[in-house]
């Protein structure tokens, strides 16, 4: 009874800005981007390794930017949305599945977003809040955690230094 | 008593009312400042220090409050027990573990001013670690105070599918090799 009345929060701020903004945005299909898997096969006496293409999962999911967008700018500076740490569905996209954060060169962030980004990322970590992206026997999980650690932790974006520069609607006008 | 609403707001203003509040991912300390409002009954037209028009508030989930960055191991509780040599520095996690009430229960004592008033506006504060409330104090409960931070959700405890299908920004260059 009493979580009927008070559980009505999901965390998923991205997705409101996202529906509340002025900005309609669509699901576009893209030219098919493609992705390497390197297939390891043993037969006797002899080991095969070969790469082969194959398209990414994200094709049918990419978001189309903005109609007036600044198309030098990178993923991430082309949304004006302020992004939390709490946003895992966002910042899960910039990790590996063992947890770490993928370099520039594959992001393609500019170096300003990338190490928002990455700070981000290292609070939502320390908040627990993305346990299953974690090597084998690490303790990212909450409730394998001792002493202090194990306690709800929440984090302020704007104690991030040096201060980022958002980029809002009305800076648009200057590109 | 003029109509139905007349009638219905004097009944809210001269009666106690018990408001509900879920601590869960809540910092104690911003939500002390408006638990003591209602306690003292700050949010009635009627209100008067000597007045005695406070409401009672039933917190629940105290063992799960959240508090920022490194606050957990740099805030220190004083104790002294009146003996030379007795005083003793107890760090916030160390008290949370003896006592998960105890927090919530100071950092609401602490925001109110220290007159006689006091300890009788925190008769009306009832803590409750869990979810767990006893039947004859659920009974009383007629009103919600709302939450002040959303309670984030983790990425392994939502539904696959929608992790799956949630919209892209960037798409993985052409070489990438997954794992
Ligand atoms: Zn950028």
């Amino acid at each position: 009874m009493l979580r009927s009345i008070t559980g009505m929060n999901n965390g998923l701020s991205f997705m409101k800005q996202m529906l509340l903004s002025a900005n309609v945005r669509c699901f576009s299909v893209a030219a098919v981007n493609r992705v390497k898997e390197i297939i390891v096969t043993k037969d006797n006496k002899k080991t095969i390794i070969e790469g082969i293409l194959k398209p990414s999962d994200r094709v049918n999911l990419l978001l189309d930017p903005p109609a007036d967008t600044n198309h030098e700018a990178c993923s991430i500076c082309r949304l004006d949305v302020d992004i939390k740490h709490t946003d895992v569905l966002i910042l899960s996209q910039f990790m590996r599945s063992d947890g770490g954060m993928l370099p520039r060169r594959v992001t393609g962030l500019c170096r300003t977003q990338q190490k928002r980004m990455s700070k981000l990322v290292t609070m939502a970590l320390k908040a627990g809040l993305m346990p299953n992206l974690a090597p084998a026997n690490s303790k990212r999980d909450p409730a394998r955690r001792d002493k202090f650690k194990k306690n709800h932790r929440y984090f302020d974006e704007s104690t991030i230094r040096p201060p980022f520069r958002m980029k809002y609607p009305e800076d648009r006008s200057l590109h | 008593m003029r109509n139905i609403f007349e009638r219905v707001k004097q009944w809210n203003t001269l009666t106690r009312i018990w408001h509900l509040y879920d601590a869960k991912w809540q910092d104690p300390f911003d939500s002390a400042k408006v638990i003591q409002k209602y306690l003292k009954g700050l949010h009635k037209p009627i209100y008067h220090p000597l007045a005695d028009c406070g409401d009672h508030v039933v917190v629940i989930n105290c063992k799960e409050i959240a508090m920022r960055g490194d606050e957990w191991r740099k805030r220190a509780y004083f104790h002294h027990t009146g003996y030379a040599g007795g005083g003793t520095y107890t760090l916030a996690w160390e008290l949370h573990d003896k006592n998960p009430l105890m927090i919530m229960k100071k950092a609401v004592y602490r925001s109110m001013k220290g007159n006689l008033q006091r300890r009788y506006t925190m008769e009306r504060l009832h803590l409750y670690a869990e979810e767990n409330v006893p039947q004859d104090i659920i009974e009383n409960i007629s009103s919600v105070i709302p939450q002040l931070r959303d309670v984030p959700m983790r990425l392994d405890r939502m539904p696959e599918d929608q992790v799956k299908g949630y919209p892209k920004i960037w798409d993985l260059p052409k070489d990438y090799v997954v794992r």
